[in-house]
């Protein structure tokens, strides 16, 4: 293990979050991610796909205080979750606004303020952030598949 | 390669690099299934886990666990004993009363401390008191930590695992790490480069005191309203991401970083203040 600390004045390195959503995967990417090999083919509302193997993939968004996600849920034929990824993630939504103006306290304060923001700022640690509102969002998707897709 | 899935009750971000897509989707696919095992074993939710049927027989007689909870047991008995107590997994009681965890079948527990739990040969566990455990303090860490043990199973030299926030990184590669403070949502302050090791963040909101002297989640209800609590985040870089995850209730509780605890473990402490919060007030 090597540790070493930024020993810079505090209010000289903060940063904001990163304000755009990361992208993690297309939804091509998804799909052959959760079935792998299979064609896919539209199967009703807008996100919503019947692999050729058998099965669903429904893509689906959450918006809670401060995130933005995008997911899908792979379904089996037999209506068990199969797997679940997530395709886009921004956990500092709503906040793009503010950050031009918080950004400009910082001007010629130091070399490094507000140094490369959205780049390389890909290891935050902090308290955990729930998933309540995506397993929130999954249990909607499988009501959904419940009422209209299974056995069709 | 980098993927995202829910558990553990939050987002396991998993990034590996080096060598061909498919040798990567099939190790990283392989890392998430460590973790949701780890999940599966330990929640306190759900009521097949290890822990919940510990929880609900081990004071009546022997309950069998799976290796990899007999493994984290016996670490956080580690733990408990080289913090004086304060790295504490019986807090199941406390936890429940304050509706943090569901109190189902378990009307028997009783307030104890974890050296109520006995661990005896074949992975077999027994409380001698009425004890309920709750492995969150440490088991995200475990599963961080199986999950790089995963990948490099699968010939992956460079890697990041981000349970929600306690991490590890393995390569060559020093990744710069930064600390998001709950009194600074969203802002984050860049704390250190780090390289082959793990780094966890915890909360005074989200730790039970064994020290009553310092004000955390436990005592806030004594304190004048939310405000009473520390924002600070509390971390630990450590050598694994157990043992990161793990300090940082203990460096919530003691509040100093020059504790001989740390050193113990080959780890280090900071501590993070709200200084987004003051300097926009300045």
């Amino acid at each position: 293990m090597k540790w070493t600390p930024f020993l810079a004045a505090p209010a000289a390195i903060m940063l904001i979050a990163p304000a755009g959503a990361k992208v993690y995967l297309t939804v091509e990417q998804t799909q052959q991610a959760v079935f792998p090999g299979a064609a896919f083919s539209p199967a009703g509302p807008p996100g919503v796909f019947r692999a050729s193997t058998g099965g669903y993939l429904i893509i689906d968004r959450v918006i809670g205080k401060h995130e933005y996600i995008k997911f899908a849920v792979g379904i089996n034929a037999n209506g068990t979750i199969k797997q679940i990824e997530i395709l886009e993630y921004s956990e500092s939504y709503g906040y793009e606004v503010r950050e031009a103006d918080w950004r400009a306290q910082f001007a010629g304060k130091s070399a490094t303020s507000a140094l490369q923001l959205n780049a390389d700022i890909n290891n935050i640690s902090g308290a955990t952030l729930s998933s309540r509102h995506l397993t929130e969002g999954v249990k909607r998707i499988m009501m959904m598949y419940q009422s209209s897709l299974k056995g069709r | 390669m980098r993927r995202v899935r829910p558990l553990l009750g939050t987002y396991v971000d998993i990034a590996a690099n080096g060598g061909a897509d498919p040798v990567l989707a099939r190790a990283v696919n392989a890392a998430f299934e460590a973790v949701a095992r780890v999940h599966r074993l330990m929640s306190f939710h759900d009521p097949d886990s290890d822990v919940a049927r510990l929880n609900r027989r081990a004071a009546d007689e022997p309950v069998t666990v799976d290796r990899w909870t007999a493994t984290v047991l016996r670490q956080a008995r580690r733990l408990f004993e080289a913090t004086d107590g304060l790295f504490d997994c019986a807090v199941g009681h406390e936890l429940m009363q304050r509706g943090l965890l569901p109190s189902q079948d378990l009307d028997h527990v009783e307030s104890g401390r974890f050296s109520a739990v006995e661990l005896l040969p074949d992975n077999r566990v027994r409380f001698s008191a009425r004890i309920a455990i709750d492995l969150g303090g440490i088991a995200k860490g475990f599963a961080v930590d199986r999950a790089i043990a995963t990948l490099r199973g699968y010939g992956v030299r460079d890697a990041v695992v981000n349970a929600g926030g306690d991490m590890r990184v393995m390569g060559e590669t020093a990744r710069p790490i930064h600390i998001r403070c709950p009194a600074d949502y969203p802002f984050l302050v860049p704390a250190g480069l780090l390289q082959n090791g793990a780094v966890a963040t915890s909360s005074a909101m989200a730790t039970v005191a064994r020290n009553s002297a310092r004000p955390t989640a436990s005592s806030a209800s004594t304190r004048s309203g939310a405000t009473g609590i520390d924002r600070k985040a509390y971390s630990v870089v450590a050598p694994t991401c157990l043992i990161a995850d793990a300090l940082t209730k203990v460096l919530v509780q003691v509040g100093d970083i020059d504790a001989g605890y740390f050193g113990h473990f080959g780890a280090s402490a900071f501590i993070t203040s709200a200084v987004a919060a003051d300097d926009r007030a300045a």
